[in-house]
């Protein structure tokens, strides 16, 4: 599932995945005001054209002005103006919703010429949507509208940082054409308690507006329910957050044969921090830094970057926090939520990237002091590469003593353990880091070949599979005599069942998300590690991923 | 109303730039302006003072244009429209 839980609201449609802009219906007594944010809104663009024009006539390429003519043109054409504002009062609708409609109608059109110099102007229209849509958005240029209902965003795709964004907006819950349970989006969507639903076919038939159903835990969206099946939701929507009262929060995770787990929470956000911190964690297993950096779409400063990770390891000292460098490739950034090449993910990334990986271990290091850091190295697959990290690592602190910059010259340097290749030689790798990580997410699709942004092949991913037990037992074997601590922290460790293994196969310190992090406390207070440990080796025998699930679930029931 | 024919002389027909002009110009005038184009049997207008309309006509170098003025200025304004067409 892709989050679990129940959300009911009116489908808002998002308009252009880069440009997040919201469609939905007003109240026909609104109209008015609506026309008024639309014409100033036009009129802030006007300036703003105006700008630049008065700088292009200064400047060296003063003809190149009247392309700012044609957009000002625009901005006061009849055609487009007066279309938009016709659409608002007749069809009761926001000022992005009826840009949408009436550029998209003008779109159509200049698509229709036969001439491929003039059908290349519906750039400048274009252009011009883009300015006005960012110039509605409120004072601030990066808060979006307040929602006027519990909403359910619809989309082809909707990115983790856009859901970030979102998250104090209203919005109740989430369906989206592509992605899967295992995207990035859809674990944000779980780390903020947000019921979603990937990977339906076509959404098109879903109108702005309509009342929609998202059971995320089934994985299917009721379109217009009828008010009946409305109530029946609204009463199964006990919430299901928290089972642990505020001041159990603190109290360790112990199995019931007195065995003490380490339980930490992975975040994405800088924010989630807090969050962390008062649900009770224990440290932050896994801080996925990317969704942060590229968050405005730039190359974040150093001293930008500084200033997040010192609030991060400020609000969780004395606990440590595991920071995982940037690892791009995976679907964060891309359109389609597609992902991108193999041969640039993670590790690979950086070391192509080398002023990127620089700037931020250097931000890293300089932060260090203001709490306990751990630097997490992902998608390493071969030493060669563990090697040139640890060189670019030792460059940096080497040029940071020069010039006098005050670090934690101690910090621990970790390799996550998320391809095959590294399962494997982990062994080889321990004498060069002070502690390893278990990547199970990506782990479990390179191991079962399943494409995580693939809905159609979801089902193929299990972390019951024989192989995965294998290979999580053979990574503990290798090392238990490392010296070199293992903490597990993909989804599988907020699987009850799948935990279960983990604890039976020796591990004892995982990391999950923020959501899951109350049920996993409890659930671990259930297990006893002794009883695990049989039936860990019961299931290493077994041939098929359903018995082993099927045994491990009646066992811990 | 008056109604003249023009056939297009610049280069690249009615483009961006020249679509610009014929709006600033024609914003100069009391009269009502629309260029009318023959679209195999189908008559195409556009208001004069509306870019985008100008430029949906997507009317290429060599092509007949009627323009047609409706007010008290419409002699001016189709004369200079006219010139200005005519490149």
């Amino acid at each position: 599932m892709a989050s679990a839980g129940v959300a009911i609201g009116r489908a808002i449609r998002t308009f252009d995945p880069l440009m997040i802009s919201y469609n939905f219906h007003i109240p026909q007594s609104e109209t008015g005001k609506e026309v008024a944010r639309f014409r100033a809104s036009v009129e802030k663009s006007r300036r703003q054209l105006e700008r630049m024009q008065a700088e292009l006539r200064q400047s060296r390429i003063p003809e190149s002005s009247f392309l700012v003519d044609a957009h000002l043109l625009i901005l006061q054409d009849k055609l487009f103006v007066d279309r938009i504002v016709e659409t608002i009062q007749d069809r009761a609708v926001n000022t992005e919703w009826a840009i949408q409609q009436v550029s998209e109608e003008l779109y159509a059109a200049y698509d229709r010429l036969q001439d491929d110099y003039l059908r290349e102007r519906r750039g400048d229209l274009e252009d011009i949507v883009r300015r006005m849509l960012h110039n509605l958005r409120s004072k601030s240029s990066s808060t979006l509208p307040v929602l006027p209902y519990d909403a359910v965003l619809v989309g082809k795709t909707i990115s983790p940082s856009t859901l970030f964004e979102l998250r104090a907006n209203r919005v109740a819950g989430i369906v989206t054409e592509s992605g899967s349970p295992l995207s990035h989006t859809a674990i944000v969507a779980r780390s903020l308690g947000l019921p979603a639903v990937m990977g339906i076919h076509d959404l098109s038939d879903i109108a702005p507006g309509e009342i929609l159903i998202v059971n995320g835990t089934r994985g299917m969206v009721i379109c217009s329910p009828d008010p009946s099946t409305v109530r029946e939701y609204r009463q199964r929507m006990k919430p299901t957050r928290s089972p642990l009262r505020p001041r159990d929060v603190h109290i360790p995770a112990v199995t019931q044969d007195g065995i003490r787990i380490s339980l930490g929470t992975n975040i994405n956000f800088s924010e989630e921090a807090r969050s962390a911190v008062e649900n009770g964690t224990e440290f932050i297993g896994l801080y996925r830094t990317e969704f942060d950096f590229f968050r405005e779409g730039g190359k974040p400063s150093e001293e930008e970057l500084m200033a997040q990770y010192s609030r991060v390891l400020k609000t969780v000292r004395p606990a440590p926090v595991t920071f995982r460098t940037i690892d791009v490739g995976s679907d964060w950034n891309s359109r389609d939520g597609s992902g991108s090449s193999l041969a640039s993910r993670g590790l690979r990334f950086s070391l192509e990237n080398q002023d990127v990986f620089k700037l931020q271990l250097r931000a890293l290091f300089r932060s260090s002091r203001n709490g306990r850091m751990r630097i997490l190295l992902p998608f390493v697959s071969t030493i060669a590469d563990l090697d040139a990290a640890m060189d670019i690592i030792a460059g940096v602190k080497r040029d940071l003593s020069r010039h006098k910059n005050a670090f934690d010259k101690e910090v621990p340097v970790g390799v996550m353990i998320e391809t095959p290749a590294a399962a494997h030689t982990c062994d080889l790798m321990a004498s060069r880091v002070d502690f390893f990580c278990l990547g199970t997410n990506d782990l479990i699709q390179y191991y079962l070949v399943v494409d995580r942004s693939d809905q159609s092949a979801a089902h193929l991913y299990n972390p019951f599979h024989p192989a995965i037990l294998r290979c999580l037992h053979q990574v503990y074997t290798l090392l238990q005599y490392s010296g070199r601590p293992v903490t597990v922290c993909g989804e599988m460790a907020a699987d009850p069942a799948a935990a279960a293994v983990l604890l039976g196969l020796g591990f004892t310190s995982l990391s999950v998300s923020l959501s899951a992090y109350p049920r996993m406390k409890e659930a671990i207070g259930s297990l006893s590690v002794g009883r695990l440990r049989e039936l860990a080796g019961e299931i290493m025998k077994m041939e098929s991923p359903k018995d082993v699930e099927d045994r491990v679930r009646s066992t811990i029931a | 109303m008056i109604e003249r024919k023009v056939i297009v002389g610049h280069r690249l027909g009615l483009h961006a730039r020249a679509a610009a002009r014929v709006v600033q110009l024609s914003s100069q005038y009391q009269s009502a302006i629309s260029l009318l184009r023959d679209d195999l049997g189908n008559r195409v207008e556009a208001d004069a003072r509306s870019i985008l309309s100008i430029l949906l006509l997507a009317a290429a170098q060599g092509s007949a244009l009627v323009v047609r003025a409706d007010g008290t200025d419409e002699g001016e304004a189709v004369d200079c429209i006219c010139e200005y067409l005519k490149g």
